[in-house]
């Protein structure tokens, strides 16, 4: 008995020597570009959260993009290439994954902590938190489609099927998060101080929040890919598009996310700046409340669809930079039905609309059914705020107007907004814009399971052949087929109008000519971004 | 290119010329102003409406804006025929590959046709004879195959199969008639006359839509020389309708299209751009012009000699603006170097590079002319590439535009995006009224072989407004995409 308190710390201390990795020196990536440098770029609104689990916005995808790793990643080639995992198998009959895990990964440090290393663990508690039924995330339908995960030993994982589906392997891209991260073990929500102060595997670890929701990311100097180049990352908000563009042309950030349509030919002419087109795949839309009874009638939703002179909109704020669309589909996917036209401007047609669906016009001009004004209110977040995204809300209430709809516009802080639309369902319409990747999957937006809180079917759309069809695109293996079904579905849904299908808009990102190597994705934006860098003479 | 320096060319010529003022409402004017949109058709039917009722001093006028018009069609429908083919082959080919229940049979079909189109007629006969000889295939299918298969043989110089094929067809439907009296004109057989058997087949399907009937005799007309025929077949043609659709149950279906149409139409385009030019050249107030766009014409369709006729008398008009001088050099140039190359000889193009100054717009020009021709490049590469990076994005569009042509020839994919994208009004992005369509169809092309495949799908999508034979590039390249991409399936608010 006297000897145990020699011999226990003793074991103590050969137990945490053999947890703690020993330390390496930074690893760099050899390609012979400097490290070095500060990016400054500008985001047009400020993330509510920044885990990849919880949020469901853009802004806080392009941080997650730098902060988190997947199984498997996507290279320029849109190939797929090891990330976390460093191999995998996946059996005959497409129904099991195993990941063969990288060794030796380390998770950001926390202040004052060692860093942990990355274990299987980690890949099994994202899984299960991401699943869990009191996780607030849209990503529970993307992975419906697994039975099981299980931990075959530290640095492997097994995924099982329950079918095989197409483009398995893509969907191992979900980022992994530490299972010593989340304050709550069991399941995550926008409480968790984790989704505000998030570690991760990846090539920048988030340094500082200001007040201002300013980020600031630190090159992850023990990154498994080696050192990124550019030493730090500045996000910064702002809440004017176009005093983000002077921004840049003073000098005070280096690149733009997303370049205001109007300040192109500004930016074009000026040789200091290169712009990159991408993101083709996003549109706006005028979003309805199905749930309230003056919505829930197509003829309705279609008659302001008819009242809205979209051409005229697009011309008049945004230069005529972009194309109308039809349906739930950006013109540059692959699932765009090319048969089915927009709706044409046609006043009178959507008057006959509201006629048939039961509304006349009351004493005050204003259309009613049963007693019931036609009055709505149309909610926008104020952190999208543009000019141009003032007056198409504006125009878009002078044509209800002029076919006899009271429209209330409301703006609202970005976070009030979310709440009051995916949260509490409180509002008859808005006016906002979905980001795809290129699967195409709207799933999320109109199948009727998707309807509840925080989820994307925020409009309470329910359609049974709708439904149908979905879960056909979802069971199939054959892309022809998923083809012919999105086809359909583009044409059901221009028919129904739970949206009025605006637009999608000219998008370019610019920066400065001084970041050189710069591949953008498509999608995530900052996926390449560790390669990127500034040449030693243009760093600051 | 430069639409906007033609029309300045033409305004210029026609006030030197012209003795009567244009009103408003001139066809001319109003075909002018739709060219410069590149409402290419638009325009072309704005003339031919109006020619027969014009006075002898406008109709050489009209006939020569005619000609410009369908010269600029036909350069970007050969663009769009040179686009089309991989995209479609990859399509075709990861089609025909898949087997079992819900696999296509029509695939191999399309696959053959678009081999022989790529000229690749030894594998196209491999795909056609496979097809032909499965099992359950229609009765009409696999005779259009056969036509085809005579074609392929055909142009292996195997006469003698591609006639014991031919005649062991027994050709009843529509389709294959039409098919059948395609491929003899194609071989230059003139009997059968492709011709009747064209006329025969119209007859029989009356105003039934059959768009591949319609899409098939576009280019026997056209050969035969009935230019006015052919045009008029087009116009009752629905151009991006598909050639077939297959209905493989209740939720899928895949549309086919006919591989021959985008070169067919490109043919019929140069041809009625040479008679518009020569009916023009005619009148003494507008030849000079007339041949400067007579030699780009020839030389568009191939004939060198003739092209070099034709640009020397333009040269040797007095008082020719200095840009359309060069510019004619330039042409003489090329004609001389494709002559001399014939003769294993010449130094014509070799000289003139060394001589040029430069100057942007000239230096296009010379790198356009050296890609469109398979010229050598390598001594006026470097100064294009040094006056694009001096000179003015405006100024230098032409030249970013022909540089990246150049590199997207040479398969440097990188290179040909940044200066696609430099020759690019991101202003007006896929806009063909501020963008030169056949740049357009580079960058497209330039994207989807660099796999961004939502940029070019942008693209084709805006063109198909005005140009809807667009449609059999957008559904092959939505194929490949759909079938390619490697996301997983997000969806974010904006």
């Amino acid at each position: 008995m006297k000897t145990l308190p020699r011999i226990v710390p003793l074991i103590l201390t050969l137990t945490v020597l053999t947890t703690i990795p020993a330390a390496s020196p930074a690893a760099s990536k050899n390609d012979g570009r400097p490290d070095g440098g500060i990016l400054a770029y500008g985001e047009y609104g400020r993330p509510a959260t920044l885990d990849p689990i919880t949020s469901n916005e853009m802004i806080s995808l392009r941080i997650t993009e730098l902060v988190f790793n997947g199984l498997v990643g996507i290279d320029e080639k849109q190939a797929i290439v090891p990330e976390l995992a460093e191999r995998w198998e996946v059996s005959q009959d497409g129904r099991t994954y195993t990941f063969f895990l990288r060794k030796g990964v380390r998770w950001h440090p926390r202040d004052g902590e060692a860093p942990r290393l990355f274990t299987a663990d980690d890949v099994l508690f994202t899984h299960n938190i991401m699943m869990h039924p009191k996780t607030i995330t849209p990503l529970k339908v993307r992975y419906e489609f697994i039975e099981k995960v299980e931990k075959l030993d530290d640095s492997t994982v097994r995924f099982t099927l329950k079918r095989p589906i197409l483009n398995a392997l893509a969907k191992f891209s979900f980022k992994v998060i530490p299972a010593h991260g989340p304050a709550n073990p069991q399941y995550l929500t926008r409480e968790d101080p984790f989704v505000r102060n998030p570690i991760g595997t990846g090539p920048y670890i988030v340094k500082s929040i200001s007040a201002d929701r300013e980020i600031v990311l630190m090159a992850n100097e023990d990154y498994f890919k080696g050192r990124p180049h550019i030493n730090k990352f500045l996000s910064k908000p702002f809440a004017d598009q176009n005093i983000m563009t002077q921004a840049m042309m003073f000098n005070a950030i280096d690149m733009l996310v997303l370049v205001n349509p109007r300040d192109l030919p500004e930016l074009q002419g000026d040789r200091r700046f290169v712009l990159q087109p991408y993101n083709a795949l996003s549109y706006a839309f005028f979003g309805y409340n199905l749930r309230s009874p003056l919505l829930a009638d197509k003829r309705v939703r279609r008659a302001f669809t008819h009242a809205v002179n979209r051409k005229e909109m697009l011309d008049a704020f945004f230069n005529g930079q972009g194309t109308i669309i039809s349906g739930p589909f950006a013109p540059g996917s692959w699932a765009y039905n090319l048969d089915v036209q927009p709706l044409p401007y046609d006043p009178a047609k959507a008057v006959a609309l509201l006629n048939e669906a039961g509304f006349t016009p009351g004493p005050d001009g204003v259309m009613q059914k049963g007693g019931k004004p036609l009055a709505l209110s149309l909610k926008v977040p104020i952190e999208k705020e543009s000019e141009a995204v003032k007056r198409v809300v504006l125009a878009f209430q002078n044509y209800l107007k002029a076919i006899g709809v009271s429209v209330k516009v409301e703006f609202k802080e970005w976070q009030a907004w979310k709440d009051a639309v995916f949260a509490e369902h409180d509002f008859d319409v808005i006016l906002a814009s979905w980001v795809f990747d290129d699967s195409a999957d709207i799933s999320s937006l109109f199948h009727s399971a998707e309807i509840g809180p925080w989820k994307n079917n925020f409009g309470g759309y329910s359609n049974p052949e709708v439904d149908g069809l979905i879960v056909e695109s979802k069971l199939t293996l054959d892309h022809e087929k998923r083809r012919t079904i999105n086809r359909k579905l583009h044409a059901l849904l221009a028919e129904e109008a739970p949206y009025t299908f605006l637009w999608t808009l000219t998008n370019y990102s610019g920066y400065h000519k001084k970041l050189r190597r710069v591949a953008i994705h498509p999608y995530k934006f900052f996926s390449f971004a560790d390669e990127w860098f500034i040449p030693a003479a243009e760093q600051k | 290119m430069a639409a906007g320096r033609s029309t300045a060319l033409l305004v210029t010529l026609a006030m030197l010329a012209a003795t009567a003022a244009w009103a408003a409402d001139d066809a001319v004017a109003r075909a002018t102003q739709l060219y410069e949109k590149r409402h290419y058709r638009d325009a072309a039917r704005t003339l031919e409406t109006a020619l027969p009722s014009l006075d002898p001093a406008r109709q050489a006028t009209a006939s020569l804006t005619l000609g410009i018009v369908y010269l600029g069609t036909a350069e970007l429908h050969r663009e769009l025929s040179q686009s089309a083919t991989p995209m479609q082959l990859e399509y075709l080919k990861a089609l025909a590959a898949i087997r079992g229940p819900g696999a296509s049979r029509l695939a191999s079909f399309y696959l053959g046709q678009t081999l022989l189109e790529s000229g690749r007629p030894a594998e196209a006969i491999k795909v056609l004879e496979r097809f032909a000889a499965e099992p359950g295939v229609e009765p009409g299918f696999r005779a259009q195959a056969r036509a085809h298969l005579g074609l392929a043989h055909f142009v292996r110089k195997d006469v003698t199969t591609a006639r014991a094929l031919w005649n062991s067809l027994e050709a009843r439907d529509p389709q294959t008639k039409a098919t059948l009296a395609a491929v003899y004109s194609r071989a230059g057989i003139t009997e059968p006359a492709p011709v009747a058997l064209a006329d025969a087949v119209l007859k029989d399907i009356g105003e039934r839509p059959a768009a591949l009937v319609r899409q098939k005799l576009i280019g026997v007309y056209a050969r035969a020389g009935l230019t006015a025929r052919a045009l008029a077949l087009v116009d009752q043609t629905d151009l991006k309708a598909p050639s077939s659709t297959e209905v493989l149950g209740p939720a899928k279906t895949i549309n086919f299209y006919d591989p021959a149409l985008l070169g067919e139409l490109a043919v019929l385009y140069r041809q009625a751009s040479r008679l518009a030019l020569e009916r023009a050249a005619a009148d003494a107030r507008v030849r000079g012009t007339a041949e400067y766009y007579l030699g780009a014409a020839f030389l568009e369709a191939g004939d060198v000699e003739r092209a070099l006729q034709a640009t020397r008398a333009f040269l040797a008009l007095p008082g020719a603006p200095p840009a359309y001088r060069n510019r004619a050099l330039v042409r003489e140039a090329t004609a001389r170097s494709l002559l001399a190359r014939r003769a294993d000889g010449g130094s014509a193009w070799a000289a003139l590079a060394r001589d040029t100054a430069s100057d942007p717009d000239l230096l296009a020009d010379m790198v356009a002319a050296c890609v469109r021709h398979r010229l050598e490049c390598a001594e006026i590469e470097p100064r294009a590439v040094r006056a694009a990076e001096a000179g003015e994005r405006r100024k230098t569009a032409a030249l970013n535009f022909a540089l990246g042509t150049y590199h997207l020839r040479k398969g440097d994919l990188p290179r040909a995006v940044a200066y696609l994208e430099s020759a690019r009004d991101k202003a007006q992005k896929n806009r063909i009224e501020a963008n030169d369509p056949v740049l357009l169809v580079n960058l497209a092309e330039a994207y989807y072989r660099t796999t961004q495949f939502s940029e070019s799908l942008e693209i084709y999508f805006e063109m198909s407004q005005q140009f809807p034979v667009v449609r059999r590039l957008q559904e092959p390249l939505q194929g490949v995409y759909s079938m390619t991409h490697k996301s997983a399936g997000d969806v974010k608010i904006f």
